[in-house]
């Protein structure tokens, strides 16, 4: 086998199933020496670092966490392409040492690449304490790697893998997983072997593309297929047929099946027993378990999972995350968003006059810009608040229960239950709510729950329907509210009716299969870590967007004597009211409808600089709003403002979070659609009513 | 001792056993196997509610399969 000698400068690269630890691992080992960015064109999170040890330097990429290497998702097919890209001169593979059984699947599904390899058995201490007892020269004797064991969390405890990484690098030996292939899918599997492309640079070995092509993975299919010629093709065709076939014939366990009566199973199955089988056989005679080491549940899991208690119980954690997450961020937002652009202001000016002491735009132009700069960084923290808050829910492994609990309720808008975080999310902001749906990991579900999303009313829609609603409809504004979350209701499942059919395909395996963790601490490092990159990422996007659309609609709004009548946006809006008030929009709603598609919170400014302008008579901006509309055009602005877009910056991260211009413009469409229908009939019933 | 095949959606809390069959396409074979399902596999139901997807227990795992993917898989129930 061939064995390489470590170089001076080594790249690693971390591999493992979700949940067994990789991220504490590879944050320990960088500590701030670390970057995170994306997989290029991808929805996934690339995190890669840099550590020294003993006079070397390594840099370390944590792979994204997936269940094998089959190209069923983004994160499975990236974590293909860096192996096969050769950059990685060691894989360490993560194993949970309490679920060595199925986390070695991954192991199972790896070996075959021709890339060296450590094992590391995490979360050795929890294993032990609950009594079971683990043999790693063993396993290292039968796999011919190193195997390490350790618990991530202890950074005291990473001694044996460092010494590890100092020992020479081997390539894991397969050769049993093979006699399994061999004996269970049969002599054949021998011939297909010897069909597959046998270039000695390649990092898949003929192996490991055989059983991946039995298995039926598209990809690898794919591949093969353009790198051997036809001829051979065809017989690679024909002998999977074959073997297909026979498969159907052959019983896999023979004389050692549990089942009575052993069914045939098809040869993709075949492989997966296979490899289970092989971990059994490598982890024979190195594990001894302790005979009431499984796992019950406990009165919190109980209630958590509850037939009846479970959904409460999840709103109740669910609500008590937003109004936590707001009571971190609202301080900063009231005393720095608020504050500090306002007290400057005066100064700027001041400076700004003795510069540029004929033009005034100048320095008006530099308070709006840091105004907005403000309010991205208010929004950063805002996303940094629900990001600490629901991001320690998934640490400590409470989100998969409130998937479980929800999973019903979301298939009935072709969701799964792991779209119900996004969607609560988002009441307090729908760019939370946004960058969360990434845990989905089919592609149209993700951007339907995004969809979702956008219907669901974010902190600033609250605070505006409040105020507006109070001043035209005093206490009565509850039935607004109430009519408005019923028709929130009535839209999501029209909105599922509408993409559902085109984003989820039926039967594509969209339903939800999921692990449900044992609670455990959690990991401070890592989730703060995760609050500080969305929030950091967030504040970039936001900072260049809305600096960007806030000034240009100031440009638009603003006039030389301060007089909103004489600036573009009231002479456009003037244009438009014709057809706008077919709507129940008078310009002035309409403009600030407009306005609210840059941030809900705008829609207030706006009207109160064109109400306080539009009629100097009274001071008092509600007065002048009863004068100058009616009952129905104030509900009609309500439900207009209630559906349109959530904000620019939503519309920004969604087009990254989707990829997709397409999908992203025509939600944009479709939103501003419905609202100005929505706005249509609250006129007409408004109409009615009043 | 008395064996039956009854599929996941279909089975009782307590119900233990092994999967005998996995029916459906490559993703969701691929999807299952993964996490931990393959046939021969030792189960326990933890939980099965109507509403709810199906919480069981394999290879020191707690798994929760959605109703749709149960349908499709089969267990010989050995209590």
């Amino acid at each position: 086998m061939k064995e390489k000698k470590p170089k001076q400068k080594i790249n690693i690269a971390i591999l493992g199933q979700p949940n067994s630890g990789k991220s504490t691992l590879f944050n320990n080992l960088t500590g701030s020496n670390q970057h995170i960015g994306n997989w290029p064109g991808k929805t996934v999170e690339k995190k890669k670092g840099k550590f020294s040890y003993n006079n070397k330097d390594f840099t370390i990429v944590d792979l994204p966490g997936s269940y094998s290497l089959h190209s069923c998702s983004d994160e499975e097919i990236i974590t293909r392409d860096y192996i096969a890209s050769g950059e990685a001169d060691i894989v360490c593979i993560m194993v949970d040492a309490s679920q060595m059984e199925r986390s070695m699947f991954m192991l199972a599904d790896y070996v075959g690449i021709k890339c060296p390899t450590i094992l590391i058995i995490n979360m050795i201490d929890i294993a032990e304490k609950r009594g079971r007892k683990i043999d790693k020269d063993l396993i290292s004797k039968k796999l011919n790697i190193p195997v390490v064991s350790m618990s991530a969390s202890d950074s005291k405890d990473y001694q044996s893998f460092f010494d590890a990484l100092e020992k020479e690098y081997k390539i894991p030996d397969y050769s049993s997983l093979n006699t399994f292939y061999e004996d269970k899918i049969g002599s054949k599997f021998k011939e297909f072997v010897e069909l597959m492309p046998k270039d000695q640079n390649e990092i898949f070995s003929p192996f490991w593309l055989a059983a991946k092509i039995i298995e039926g993975d598209a990809l690898t299919t794919k591949i093969v297929k353009s790198k051997i010629e036809k001829p051979v093709w065809d017989k690679v065709f024909i002998l999977l047929k074959n073997i297909k076939n026979e498969s159907l014939k052959t019983n896999i366990f023979q004389k050692t099946c549990p089942l009575s009566t052993c069914k045939e199973c098809v040869c993709s199955q075949k492989i997966g027993i296979c490899k289970f089988s092989w971990v059994s056989e490598i982890l024979k005679n190195s594990i001894t378990k302790n005979s009431d080491e499984r796992i019950y549940m406990g009165r919190f899991d109980r209630l958590a999972t509850h037939k009846i208690w479970g959904k409460p119980f999840a709103f109740l954690m669910m609500i008590s995350g937003l109004v936590a997450s707001f009571l971190i961020t609202m301080p900063v937002l009231l005393f720095i968003v608020m504050k500090v652009p306002h007290l400057i202001a005066p100064h700027i000016n001041d400076i700004m006059l003795l510069f540029t002491p004929n033009m005034p735009w100048v320095s008006a132009l530099i308070n709006e810009t840091i105004e907005a700069i403000f309010m991205a960084f208010g929004i950063a923290f805002f996303v940094a608040g629900s990001a600490l808050v629901f991001g320690f829910m998934e640490e400590v492994g409470y989100m998969a229960r409130i998937s479980y609990v929800f999973d019903n309720t979301m298939s009935k808008l072709r969701l799964q239950g792991k779209s119900m975080m996004p969607i609560l999310m988002s009441f307090g902001c729908v760019i939370s709510g946004a960058t969360s749906a990434r845990v989905i990991d089919n592609w149209g579900q993700r951007v339907l729950t995004i969809m979702m999303a956008w219907l669901v009313p974010c902190a600033g829609t609250w605070g505006v329907i409040s105020l507006f609603g109070a001043a035209f409809f005093g206490f009565n504004t509850i039935w607004v509210i109430i009519s408005l979350f019923l028709c929130v209701i009535i839209l999501m499942h029209i909105t599922a009716r509408i993409f559902g059919g085109k984003l989820v395909k039926e039967g594509s395996g969209t339903g939800l299969i999921i692990e449900l963790p044992p609670y455990h601490k959690p990991k401070w490092g890592v989730l703060f870590r995760f609050v500080f990159n969305r929030a950091g990422g967030m504040f970039k996007r936001a900072a260049v967007f809305i600096v960007a659309i806030w000034l240009l609609f100031w440009a638009l709004s603003y006039s030389a004597d301060g007089n909103v009548n004489n600036s573009i946006i009231y002479k456009t809006g003037h244009f438009v009211e014709p057809i706008t008030i077919w709507f129940g929009l008078t310009w002035e709603t309409f403009t600030a409808f407009l306005s609210s598609m840059m941030g809900k919170e705008a829609a207030l400014g706006v009207l109160g600089s064109v109400f306080s302008s539009s009629n100097a008579n009274t001071s008092d901006i509600a007065l002048q709003m009863q004068q100058v509309l009616s009952k129905p055009e104030a509900l009609a602005f309500l439900f207009a403002f209630f559906f349109n877009i959530p904000c620019f910056a939503t519309v920004v991260v969604t087009r990254e979070e989707t990829h997709s211009w397409k999908w992203t413009l025509c939600m944009v469409l479709y939103f501003v659609s419905i609202s100005l229908v929505m706005a249509k009939l609250a006129y007409h019933i408004g109409n009615l009513i009043f | 001792m008395k064996k039956i095949n009854i599929s996941l959606i279909k089975s009782k809390k307590g119900d233990r056993g092994y999967i005998s069959s996995i029916d459906g396409d490559n993703h969701l074979i691929a999807r299952i196997t993964s996490i931990g399902l393959s046939i021969g596999c030792e189960v326990e139901i933890m939980q099965n509610y109507k509403k709810r997807p199906v919480l069981l227990y394999e290879r020191d795992t707690v798994l929760a399969v959605n109703r749709e993917a149960a349908k499709k898989i089969m267990m010989e129930k050995v209590n």
